[in-house]
């Protein structure tokens, strides 16, 4: 297995478990609009926002940084795969906008919360899309080329 | 439809059966690529392809080889 293909198991299961960990949060609260009265939940979710842009770019560059590991038949894959990400990342703006219009239409305004979700919800798809595109590339230079 | 051939793993073999390891810290690409070339399922850039045969200390035309099936 290349090396950027393990980063991008890694970084798919470290996304699947911050989705679960997110819903479970979430799913316990009750409410999304219950963790506006949670000081300690937002640390950690700001926390979280800021550490996982910051661990993905470290490991990122850990990798990118070392010719035998990187080259160019891997910078292949990721350009193929930022079609995936980006593709991914608008679909879930678009998935909240229709939402959140539609839910909040009547009142006028969106609960701030709201902004840190659609944040960490892009980021982790973004991630999550990436990471798959990554895979699929490999898998298919494998079989087709 | 058009294909590029290589004679990596002969060449390898030829050159004192030099590693997939040794070969990719010369051309200065992974073994996975090393590996994916000699299979034939990955077609590199010209820069590589040059790194390859100066690796060998051969000629490009020497290690990849272009087949024209239009004849």
């Amino acid at each position: 297995m290349a090396p950027l293909q393990k980063r991008a198991l890694y970084s798919f299961i470290v996304g699947l478990v911050l989705t679960i960990a997110l819903a479970a949060v979430l799913v316990a609260r009750g409410s999304v609009t219950a963790l506006e009265n949670d000081l300690s939940l937002r640390l950690i979710l700001y926390a979280v926002l800021i550490g996982v842009p910051l661990i993905y770019l470290i490991l990122m560059n850990l990798t990118l940084r070392k010719p035998t590991q990187f080259d160019e038949r891997d910078r292949l894959i990721i350009e193929r795969s930022s079609r995936a990400q980006w593709l991914a990342v608008i679909f879930t703006l678009v998935a909240w906008t229709i939402t959140l219009t539609e839910i909040y239409r009547k009142q006028g305004q969106v609960p701030t919360i709201f902004l840190n979700l659609i944040f960490m919800s892009t980021l982790i798809i973004g991630t999550l899309a990436q990471s798959l595109g990554i895979l699929v590339g490999y898998w298919e230079m494998n079989r087709n080329e | 439809m058009s294909r590029i051939e290589n004679r990596i793993r002969r060449l390898r073999f030829d050159h004192n059966e030099m590693t997939q390891e040794e070969l990719a810290d010369r051309a200065g690409c992974t073994r996975q690529t090393v590996i994916a070339l000699e299979q034939n399922r990955y077609v590199p850039s010209i820069e590589l392809a040059f790194r390859v045969a100066k690796a060998f200390g051969v000629p490009l035309e020497e290690v990849f080889q272009y087949e024209d099936s239009q004849g």
